[in-house]
């Protein structure tokens, strides 16, 4: 297992050194992907607790790294005004103003049934993008805000200031921010792998299966409830400042219900309940629309020009997420992280891995199953 | 509070501070409808003490008011010093009184051994921060009650599977993995609900010799509501009949057995609410039907569905 | 005073069309356990049928149709995928709604493009005078269309043997199966219906003031969604008081905004959000939702 775990990070580490500032960007994207869907995955896949919110605490968290990290002073239209502090600390603290954020809403977002919770939470998406449009001084307006450039002790995550040769290969922009991208995913991935594992995430997954059962265990379920959506807000809020580092600038229709639904696409996809299928189903819905938009010659019935026929890149991928929660649904509620388990199963011959329950999906159900039965889980509880 | 010694115990280890449960006067209406009607007993330190009665009696009514999970509209509920019925059901549990479910609420997609560490919920104290960054406390924590949690699930013949997703296990097995899992809590009061409902002989008999040992052993109180008569008979210290939430004789397993009280619940009601008429009640909207339906009838479809 | 009288009246309308709207969505809960996140794009699809169809088959013509390809449509969605999930978990069958939506979304607003499609309502965005206080033709048929239907579907859901099955499901749908009510035919029929009320709410809300049909048409469409929650998820008359409360807290929002503005230009939008809010913080099931007994 660690040597399977070091593999993948030396070549995560090495990949700057061969691919291609599209790539590169790319992964970036995906990283603060990665990082939200892995909060919404605690909330709805482990949890229990539906979330169309998602894009509203990703905004929080990039507006507010903007305007703690941006300079004040008139820009164009709009006299924007800022704190200029250091982009470290503008970073923490759209962390924690998501996290604030989250906090707000959690007595609502406690006492909710799940389903409501899913319809009451879409409120919070409206009420954001109202807020982006109308407080220009900090967030731009509907004309959107430049990010400033992100730097750690003088460090900048830019194309200079150092120049950075690594091995004859220029460091820039794209390579410094995947290494930021690659750090922040991998603690956001350890972090969850662990809470999940621990007396915090199997209280969160017991009354994700019965709120009774959790609370007679002796699990205060509201204040669960309240500290699963504070977490989960704070994911979001790291994830809004890559966003806007990623981008470069944000706008309120960045933060738009379908922002919402792409990340509740990544993490069904990925397979509710999954630390890493969520990180895996990140990857996958941000970099669709880039592939397509790249090799959209290439790809039948996708064009990038509108109005030439064929669907534009941004249309065909959401037929394709649609379409694939769709069938992962009726078919594989475990998605990837299923598809995955069952291929290892295939390919170590173990056929008789029985699945839990009714034929029709539990989907959060069966997560974090021991890969084979014969083998004793080493310290998922017992340590 | 129950500050129990979790590293030093050996499954089988008797408590001396279990202190009486009283149940005074208890009253739960659902709208129009009595699901309890001033109902009292007391459940002396260390016995096995039966609630019977036909379907639809309140037996599941009156744990859900033990458990907390349905507020008593009036009367009271003390263990020793505690107020049960003024607590939300995470502080019941923390006041050491344990449930298993009727119906397996485990988390079919967890091992065995997590959904037993959940037991011990209350017993430790690894948060959001030190067990997502995985600090030695925590560590050293869940190491401690592992330990625990292996020789409960010893106890229950449940050692080799600790590993195994629930969801696989045997519908028996899942059974005594409800039971161990309310033992995680390490109670003073344990609330059986029909522990052996659905189980075959065999297994009955298995169930029944581990209650006896939690009797001799653990020396805690159990309440137990089952509808195999064989097994309360032979097991209860004493028993509680209730019928139409009411409670008609209180007493030895040898007394009740005779009351003609008793005789008169078993034989001559039942199921005389037939389904039409339960649906004609909703068709006037009242929300209370739909509560004392909400309460009642799971239990009683799930009686029905079964008895072979 | 005629100023609150006017945006009473127009609240009032606005919300007789929310109410439609989410009658659908909860009679879809009660009868399938689904909270129906494609009943936005639904709402699209029927304005969008008529709004097109109009332009060959004539307006009556194109109504009808709009109406059966919407119903059509959702039926459609019941059989194909709904039905295939009885008994997952509610927040499966909400997600797997959220997909059908995406579809249907994308394709409908790639249809519709940066147009407005205009719809040859017979009826024009003249005022009519209702008391003395003005209020669109449209408006004004709206609430008595709405009425008409919303009566007729209490009728029925009081008396017909479908509105007793479903409501006999809903309370119980193990009792209810096992008494021979055939719990597939009662949610396909509940999504007809639904589909039903989502289109000629459409027809509506795409006519004067509003312009006509657009890619906003579903944002406005989703401002019914609070007026299911806010009423409670399971109470049919709770949709049609949540409604109301929607319109007309939207209407007068938007009417006093001069003095709303340090909220933020075009807040009417959100307020159906903000109430919905306020709403769940003091009652977590909504105004007349039932508080769900636990069934353990």
């Amino acid at each position: 297992m660690w040597a399977a775990w070091s593999a993948v990070a030396v070549v995560l580490l090495l990949l700057p050194l061969y691919l291609d500032e599209f790539w590169l960007r790319l992964g970036f994207a995906s990283a603060g992907a990665v990082i939200g869907a892995i909060g919404l995955n605690l909330l709805v896949g482990t949890t229990g607790q539906l979330s169309l919110a998602h894009a509203f605490f990703l905004a929080v968290g990039a507006s507010t790294y903007i305007y703690v990290s941006g300079e004040s002073g008139g820009f164009g239209l709009s006299d924007l005004s800022g704190l200029g502090l250091p982009p470290v600390i503008g970073m923490v603290l759209g962390v924690l103003a998501a996290g604030l954020a989250g906090l707000l809403f959690s007595p609502i977002a406690a006492r909710l049934r799940g389903i409501y919770l899913g319809v009451a939470s879409l409120a919070l998406v409206f009420i954001g993008v109202h807020i982006l449009n109308s407080w220009t001084s900090v967030t731009g307006g509907f004309n959107g805000r430049a990010t400033p450039e992100f730097a750690i002790l003088g460090f900048t995550f830019g194309n200079s200031d150092p120049d950075l040769t690594v091995l004859g290969v220029d460091f820039g922009e794209a390579e410094r921010l995947w290494y930021l991208g690659l750090v922040l995913a991998a603690v956001g991935y350890v972090y969850a792998q662990n809470l999940l594992r621990s007396r915090p995430g199997r209280a969160l997954q017991t009354l994700r299966d019965s709120e009774a059962a959790a609370s007679v265990m002796g699990v205060n379920v509201q204040a669960y409830k309240a500290r699963a959506f504070l977490v989960s807000s704070m994911y979001a809020g790291l994830a809004g400042v890559l966003y806007a580092l990623s981008v470069g600038s944000i706008a309120p229709e960045s933060f738009g219900l379908l922002v919402s639904i792409q990340y509740l696409a990544m993490i069904v996809l990925g397979g509710l309940g999954s630390v890493g299928g969520a990180a895996l189903g990140g990857v996958f819905v941000t970099a669709l629309p880039l592939l397509f938009q790249r090799y959209a010659d290439v790809i039948p019935l996708v064009n990038s020009t509108p109005g030439e026929g064929g669907f534009v890149p941004g249309e065909a991928s959401r037929y394709l997420y649609g379409l694939a929660i769709i069938l992962v649904i009726l078919f594989e509620p475990a998605g990837l992280a299923g598809l995955a388990r069952r291929l290892r199963g295939l390919f170590r011959g173990d056929q008789r891995r029985a699945r839990p329950s009714r034929p029709t999906p539990d989907p959060a159900g069966h997560h974090e199953m021991p890969s084979t039965s014969d083998r004793p889980a080493q310290g998922s509880t017992t340590t | 509070m129950v500050g129990v010694s979790t590293d030093t115990d050996r499954a089988p280890v008797a408590r001396t501070d279990v202190p009486p449960l009283e149940v005074r006067n208890v009253t739960v209406t659902f709208g129009a409808i009595k699901a309890l009607d001033d109902v009292s007993f007391t459940v002396a330190p260390g016995t096995v003490h039966a609630v019977i009665g036909p379907n639809g009696a309140g037996k599941s009514t009156m744990f859900n008011v033990l458990s907390g999970v349905y507020k008593a509209d009036e009367g009271e509920v003390t263990f020793g010093s505690a107020r049960l019925d003024q607590m939300r059901p995470f502080q019941i549990a923390g006041a050491g009184v344990a449930r298993a479910f009727q119906n397996i609420a485990l988390s079919a997609g967890q091992s065995v051994a997590e959904n037993l560490m959940l037991g011990r919920h209350h017993l430790t104290r690894a948060g959001f921060i030190s067990a997502g960054l995985r600090l030695p406390r925590a560590t050293r924590e869940g190491r401690l009650h592992g330990e625990r949690v292996r020789e409960i699930a010893a106890f229950l013949d449940l050692e080799d599977k600790l590993h195994t997703p629930v969801g696989v296990l045997s519908y028996g097995d899942q059974k005594r993995v409800e039971v161990a899992r309310a033992l995680c809590i390490e109670p003073r009061l344990l609330l059986l609900d029909e522990p052996v409902a659905g189980m075959n002989a065999e297994e009955t008999e298995r169930m029944a010799d581990v209650i006896r040992e939690i009797r001799s052993g653990l020396q805690i109180s159990v309440i137990l509501v089952e509808h195999d008569m064989g097994m309360v008979m032979s097991l209860a210290d004493r028993v509680t009949v209730l019928d139409f939430g009411r409670c008609i004789a209180d007493g030895t397993p040898a007394e009740t057995q005779d009351d003609p009280a008793v005789i008169r619940a078993y034989l001559g009601s039942g199921d005389d609410e037939s389904p039409l008429d339960a649906i004609s009640a909703h068709e006037t909207g009242v929300a209370d039907h739909r509560a004392a339906q909400a309460t009642e009838h799971p239990t009683d479809d799930d009686q029905s569905r079964k008895q072979p | 005073m005629t100023q609150f009288l006017i945006l009473l009246l127009n609240g009032l309308s606005l919300g007789a069309i929310y109410a439609l709207i989410a009658l659908g969505f909860v009679i879809i809960f009660k009868a399938s356990e689904v909270v129906s996140f494609t009943h936005g794009s639904l709402l699209l699809l029927g304005a969008y049928s008529i709004a097109r169809l109009s332009e060959s088959i004539g307006f009556a013509a194109a109504v009808v149709v709009g109406v059966l390809v919407t119903a059509l449509a959702a039926l459609v969605v019941e059989r194909l995928i709904i039905n295939r999930l009885r008994g997952a978990p509610v927040i499966s069958l909400a997600i797997v709604t959220i997909g059908v939506d995406i579809i249907l979304l994308t394709e409908l607003i790639r249809r519709i493009g940066p147009d407005i499609l205009n719809v040859p309502h017979p009826w024009g965005g003249q005022s009519v005078s209702v008391g003395g206080i003005g209020i669109s033709e449209n408006r004004a048929i709206a609430m008595v269309v709405a009425t008409v239907l919303i009566i007729a579907f209490f009728l029925v859901f009081k008396y017909s043997s479908w509105g007793v099955a479903m409501r006999a499901s809903a309370e119980d749908g193990e009792t209810a199966a096992l008494m021979g009510i055939r719990q597939g035919r009662v949610s396909a029929v509940a999504w007809v219906v639904a589909g039903v009320l989502a289109a000629v709410a459409a027809l509506f809300l795409v006519g004067a003031p509003t312009p006509g049909v657009s890619a906003a048409s579903y944002t406005v469409a989703l401002r019914a969604f609070p007026a299911a929650i806010l009423g409670g998820l399971d109470s049919t008359g709770g949709a049609l008081v949540g409604g109301l409360l929607i319109g007309l807290a939207e209407s007068f929002a938007a009417g006093y905004q001069e003095n709303l503005l340090f909220l933020g230009r075009g807040f009417g939008d959100v307020v159906p959000f903000v109430v919905m809010i306020a709403v769940l913080m003091f009652r977590p099931s909504g105004l007349f939702g039932t508080r769900e007994l636990t069934r353990v």
